[in-house]
């Protein structure tokens, strides 16, 4: 099946996204789409050559070539022009191979064996065989110091993998991973570091090489001749510079000194179109989320929860935010994935019921403090609107603003009542790291039996569209009792040159293809 | 003639009980300097201990699981106590070592160095400028007082000591760069290691935004200690005598108006090290300003460290240079106190 994007954003607005992607990802995962399918979508002759310049914010003196320890816009903007995953996303969202040509698991889900494409070396002219895999999966999971995607691939027995042969690999798993394809797919959690990887002179198998690398402030990279996909990257060259400010990085765009922008604000759209620039928003699948603590009053009491729901205006939340960009969110996140369930009522504001909730929770003139900070796209605004919406329910909203590095420092999971951000990630994967007693994030502290009971029945099901019934149903509970508020999926808004070429939207939340540059091209 | 010389032997007279006016100054300040650095240096530590979270959980962000911040937390050495961590970093400054960035492991010296040169050709230049186009400006609208030429440059440094230097550092980006017209760089971004005078027009919007912002002070001060001297009875005389006008101002006014304008130099350079930062930020221009801003939220206490050290020595010196100035400018102080 194929499904034209247009008509994908169509359907997915519409709220009616159906069976329509999941065809793309049969049950045991084989018929993911593979690169050749997205490569070449924008239509024109390409030209070679030239230097991409971008400023992307997020960094700092912390920024890392390592693609274990990725962390920030800056950190993926680099990474994923060096390296290459195991399987990366569609511009849809939907999983889609890259290094790999074949992930099949056993009948119990216990096992998966993994085939790797041919011919792919990394920059230093060294093959990509099935040591390079196992080595990078043990350094992810090496229980001294474990890498950022060890939380979402905690169950693959890593000590125990073994090489089949010099492509083939078996990943046996100490509990059953059903999901472990979809997994794998999100942004670097399946980048592969050449075994004996040394940080100081990195090589991966990515489009561009390092050339030079100044934390915090600026790296460049160049072609690498002996990439695998025939015929690219077109740009000889990529600088990536940190910006602290979104002001100078539009600045820059403006005044021609930047040939891409990443992350802005929907309301420097009218003025970078005015001066003949470019704006490329997707509908991305990350979610800034509040997060309410089901262990402590008052959200102990599922009827305050539903209340806090129930009182906010989605769409005036994302007109305010993004100026009418994005997706409004139904309180259950993996928007674009295929077993998200959109025939879920969409929750709309309602004041009555909110205060008739909270009446009968014996919370009439609820009074409480929301932590925020500037952590994702409009987190610092939503909190303010969401304290204004609740008003009209008689509830206070106290907005405690904190700095970044406070909101993740010894009080990060323990807020009571706050808020985060996530990239897209797929259902069943998310509520691994979220929503289970034993997720790494349980910020909501969410713990419920009849929850984890289908957690587990889903993730030992190879079956996909039993696996999807098991997660509807998690999804009702998620929907009538989780500790979150998703009003909305945020846009991401790229800005780019008149010269830049072969940007896409695409749904997984990241900007601008991704920070994959390989396809864009300079007229 | 004689009572051009009859001073004469009053002055060693005076100076008998061996007074050395600049050496006892410099080494009184020196010594309260050295004392200021040191207790700032416990302070900015203690206050980097008080904050929540560490460089791991900075690092790690939404990404600290606790087995990671456990790995992280060792591999930066921050399992050890509070006052093990302040000690090793005092005893390694003493040995001329400014310790090693908490974040990504490179020295301080070779990751702040060239953003100390940046830093300090951004402020000198914008200083050195400022300071002459307020001395010049000063003295003109003094020389011409109640001219429109002085009315309008009162209103115009009253009105601009009022706009924040963001709002000047946008208002020139805006018109010289990003909208209309785009004859100056927006943002002044020096590839790593290039030096700023290798690219000088990148350096224009970060100086002139400096420059509007120190010269109202120094134009007023400077203009109301010209008033003050060009009112004086030396300044009479020498008009008097017949003397050309460029002559009394540039000869008798401008060194007595001097002196209380070094003061407000000296503020205005002090100002400048905290000013930069902001113009840095707008500017995305690689100095101090920037890279401290970094540090406190990546809670790299050597880099935090080193980097208010250096301001905090950069105040200390100001302060005693302009002190010596004044002394220089004003030979009566020099005398003993009787």
């Amino acid at each position: 099946m194929d499904l034209s994007r247009r008509d994908f954003v169509k359907t997915a607005a519409a709220g009616s996204l159906a069976l329509g992607a999941s065809g793309l990802l049969s049950a045991c995962g084989i018929n993911a789409r593979t690169v050749a399918d997205v490569v070449h979508r924008v239509p024109g002759a390409r030209k070679r050559g030239g230097t991409l310049r971008a400023a992307i914010t997020g960094g700092s003196s912390a920024d890392t070539l390592d693609p274990l320890s990725a962390v920030s816009n800056a950190d993926f903007s680099r990474v994923n022009n060096l390296y290459e995953p195991l399987l990366g996303l569609t511009p849809d969202a939907q999983p889609m191979f890259v290094l790999a040509d074949e992930l099949t698991p056993n009948a119990t889900a216990t096992e998966w064996t993994l085939r790797l494409k041919s011919g792919i070396t990394f920059h230093n002219g060294k093959p990509l065989t099935a040591d390079d895999v196992i080595y990078t999966f043990r350094t992810v999971l090496n229980p001294k110091a474990p890498a950022a995607a060890a939380a979402g691939l905690a169950s693959i027995d890593a000590a125990a993998m073994t090489k089949l042969d010099p492509l083939t690999v078996r990943i046996p798993c100490k509990t059953p991973f059903a999901t472990l394809l979809q997994a794998l797919a999100i942004p670097t959690y399946s980048d592969i570091i050449p075994a004996g990887y040394n940080p100081a002179a990195p090589v991966g198998t990515g489009p561009f090489k390092l050339q030079s690398f100044t934390p915090g402030t600026q790296s460049t990279f160049v072609r690498y001749d002996g990439y695998w996909q025939t015929g690219l990257p077109y740009l000889d060259e990529v600088v990536i510079t940190d910006y602290s400010d979104a002001t100078s990085q539009v600045n820059a765009l403006l005044a021609g000194e930047v040939d891409v922008v990443n992350l802005l604000s929907a309301d420097v759209i009218a003025v970078v179109e005015s001066q003949g620039k470019n704006i490329l928003i997707s509908k991305g699948g990350g979610w800034n989320p509040f997060t309410m603590r089901v262990d402590v009053a008052p959200f102990n009491d599922r009827r305050v929860r539903q209340a806090m729901r129930l009182v906010v205006d989605r769409p005036q939340m994302l007109e305010i935010l993004f100026g009418g960009h994005g997706t409004i969110g139904n309180d259950v996140f993996g928007i674009w994935a295929s077993d998200y369930d959109h025939s879920l009522p969409q929750r709309h504001q309602d004041i009555d019921q909110a205060k008739s909730l909270l009446k009968a929770a014996g919370h009439e003139g609820l009074a409480v403090q929301l932590v925020s900070s500037d952590i994702g796209q409009g987190t610092i605004q939503a909190a303010e609107v969401l304290a204004q919406q609740a008003s009209a329910a008689g509830i206070k909203i106290n907005v405690s603003q904190v700095t970044v590095t406070d909101f993740f420092g010894t009080s990060y999971l323990k807020w009571v009542f706050a808020q985060d951000y996530w990239y897209f990630n797929f259902y069943l994967p998310q509520v691994s790291l979220a929503t289970l007693p034993t997720s790494p994030f349980n910020e909501c502290h969410f713990d419920n039996p009849a929850y984890d009971s289908l957690y587990q029945q889903a993730i030992a099901t190879i079956d996909e569209s039993k696996r999807q019934e098991l997660a509807y149903e998690m999804q009702k509970i998620d929907y009538t009792d989780g500790g979150y508020i998703i009003p909305f999926f945020p846009p991401v808004i790229d800005g780019y040159g008149a010269n830049v070429n072969g940007l896409i939207p695409s749904k997984g939340g990241l900007s601008l293809n991704a920070y994959d540059f390989k396809q864009l091209w300079l007229s | 003639m004689a009572d051009v010389t009859a001073p004469a032997p009053i002055a060693p007279a005076a100076r008998a009980p061996k007074a050395h006016p600049f050496r006892d100054v410099l080494v009184k300040r020196l010594g309260f300097g050295i004392l200021t650095l040191f207790i700032v240096s416990i302070l900015v530590f203690a206050a980097t201990q008080v904050l929540p979270g560490n460089a791991a959980s900075a690092a790690l962000q939404n990404t600290a699981t606790p087995a990671r911040l456990h790995a992280l937390e060792i591999q930066m050495h921050l399992n050890r106590s509070a006052v093990a961590q302040y000690w090793s970093w005092l005893t390694g400054l003493l040995h001329g070592n400014f310790g090693t960035s908490i974040v990504n492991n490179a020295s301080v010296s070779s990751l702040i160095g060239g953003r100390v040169l940046n830093t300090a050709v951004l402020m000198l230049l914008a200083g050195v400028i400022g300071t002459v186009i307020g001395v010049v400006l000063g003295m003109l609208a003094a020389a011409r007082r109640d001219s429109w030429f002085d009315h309008g440059l009162s209103v115009i440094a009253l009105a601009v000591t009022a706009l924040p230097e963001f709002v000047v550092a946008m208002a020139l980006v805006t018109f010289f760069a990003a909208l209309v017209w785009h004859i100056l760089p927006a943002v002044s971004v020096y590839p790593p290691g290039v030096s700023p005078w290798s690219i000088p027009s990148l350096l224009v919007l970060p100086v002139a935004t400096l420059v509007i912002v120190i010269v109202p002070y120094t134009f007023r001060m400077m203009r109301a200690a010209m008033i003050d001297a060009l009112e004086s009875d030396y300044v009479e005389m020498a008009k008097l005598k017949g003397m050309s006008r460029w002559r009394v101002l540039a000869v008798h006014a401008l060194p007595n108006a001097i002196a209380p304008t070094i003061q407000v130099i000296g503020l205005n350079f002090l100002y400048l090290a905290g000013g930069v930062v902001v113009v840095e930020y707008v500017f995305n221009y690689p100095g101090l300003g920037q890279a401290l801003v970094n540090a406190v939220s990546d809670r790299d206490i050597p880099v935090i460290q080193f980097i208010v050290l250096l301001l905090a020595a950069f105040y200390v010196v100001v302060n005693i240079a302009t002190d010596l100035i004044s002394l220089a400018a004003t030979p009566r102080r020099r005398l003993p106190r009787s």
